[in-house]
């Protein structure tokens, strides 16, 4: 058998996140972006069927995440890859760019998806906050352990 | 490789005159690998007829659980075999961060459900989690994988040789999804059944009845004809009938099956409903098999 198979948790969570009204991003265990959800493209001015499946770098080039000074976030440092590579929970208030220029300010909130053979990928939800389009990258919650608390 | 459906019923064994031809034992599989080694895929009730028909002298087999739910392994105190010093038993199933393998069979093999306990079972038992990679069986490569279902549940890949055999009986592989529309790999089980020779897949409601079971953990008929298409199997036996199908009515969804098979372009004698004592020897199809419309 060569064809390659999505972890079932990832088929799954895709499958909920389909449903929801609440933007939605799915990332592999390695870190790919495979997958968020209509509410998501709504807020990116792009659907992922229009997208695809993309890596860090070029999401990064796309939409941000910008800080409050309007600078990328490093990759290290977003929610989704915390929570992939350390397997807790991760959350932040930042900027993202939308295909049309606009500018969101929104919180993200991301979990690990942890099975018995290990993280097989994480969940991050984002809210769109009052005030958004104005700057400010204020982090809520942030672990004071963490690089310059950006998780 | 030879496979016999030896129960083929969902939920709960529904004996009597009305399940006769389609059969009221639970979900057994049995295959006879190229090399003569015998697996017994699940252990319902079906399976103690499987164990009947065994020969007395020493054996040695594997029964490979899906899921531990009671019609996948109601029939494990029943099974002969068992009770035969000179028996090999390796169960294998999946594995759960709440408890092993064998303490979890072992709630059902223990007072007050059962009169034996498993350590007085007078086989060899041994219990094994599936891994996450293949493994082989005499000459055959085994792989499981988690599909879509209530609680922790695999389905199965054999390959024999050239031919090969997939068993998803529990499966809800279009609950929140379109299987028609996805990407091969965001299927659940996909990978499992691929071209596979033969394909056992959960076949349980029909259309007007799923809308009341979403989320159950089965198929409609509608999805498991989906999900045969889109695999390409070369043949597809609908199993895990729901308890309150009779004969008549599943003859009836066979029938509606093979006709919307045949609608979209699928190959004729390529849908079946199993049927309890069904044999089957899997053969290499010619490929492309699996016809090109939706459903």
């Amino acid at each position: 058998m060569t064809q390659t198979q999505r972890p079932l948790e990832l088929i799954l969570a895709r499958n909920l996140m389909s449903a929801l009204s609440t933007p939605a991003f799915l990332v592999d265990e390695g870190g790919l972006l495979v997958f968020y959800n209509e509410a998501a493209g709504m807020l990116l001015g792009k659907r992922f069927e229009e997208l695809g499946t993309v890596g860090p770098h070029e999401w990064g080039a796309m939409f941000g995440p910008f800080d409050e000074a309007g600078e990328p976030i490093p990759y290290d440092e977003l929610p989704l890859v915390v929570a992939v590579r350390n397997g807790r929970p991760a959350h932040a208030n930042f900027e993202i760019r939308s295909t049309d220029g606009a500018r969101h300010t929104v919180e993200a909130s991301a979990f690990p998806i942890l099975t018995a053979h290990g993280t097989r990928g994480a969940i991050a939800v984002f809210w769109p906050t009052a005030g958004e389009g104005t700057g400010g990258a204020a982090m809520n919650g942030a672990d004071p352990g963490s690089p310059n608390g950006a998780v | 490789m030879k496979v016999k459906l030896w129960g083929t019923r969902g939920s709960i064994p529904s004996p009597g005159p009305e399940t006769i031809r389609y059969g009221g034992n639970t979900s057994c599989v049995g295959v006879t690998l190229s090399d003569g080694s015998l697996l017994a895929l699940d252990a319902g009730t079906g399976i103690r007829n499987l164990g009947l028909a065994l020969p007395g002298e020493p054996t040695r087999l594997h029964i490979l659980l899906t899921h531990l739910h009671l019609d996948h392994i109601q029939g494990l105190v029943f099974f002969a075999p068992a009770f035969r010093a000179q028996t090999e038993i390796v169960i294998w199933g999946p594995a759960s961060p709440e408890a092993s393998l064998r303490d979890r069979i072992a709630r059902y093999i223990s007072a007050p459900l059962s009169p034996v306990e498993v350590r007085e079972l007078p086989c060899d038992v041994s219990f094994r989690h599936t891994p996450e990679t293949e493994w082989e069986i005499g000459p055959a490569r085994i792989r499981a994988a988690s599909v879509a279902h209530r609680g922790p549940t695999l389905g199965y890949r054999i390959d024999d040789g050239d031919t090969s055999l997939a068993y998803i009986p529990d499966h809800e592989p279009a609950l929140g999804a379109d299987i028609e529309a996805l990407d091969e790999d965001w299927i659940s089980g996909f990978a499992l059944a691929r071209d596979a020779s033969l394909l056992i897949h959960d076949g349980q409601y029909a259309d007007a009845e799923y809308p009341d079971h979403i989320g159950w953990g089965h198929s409609s008929l509608t999805h498991a004809l989906s999900f045969a298409r889109r695999t390409g199997a070369e043949r597809t036996v609908l199993f895990h009938h729901d308890p309150l199908h009779s004969d008549e009515r599943l003859d009836r969804l066979g029938a509606e099956a093979r006709e919307r098979w045949a609608t979209v372009g699928g190959r004729p004698g390529a849908i079946e409903l199993g049927a309890e004592g069904g044999e089957y020897e899997p053969r290499p199809g010619p490929g492309p098999r699996s016809p090109a419309k939706a459903l």
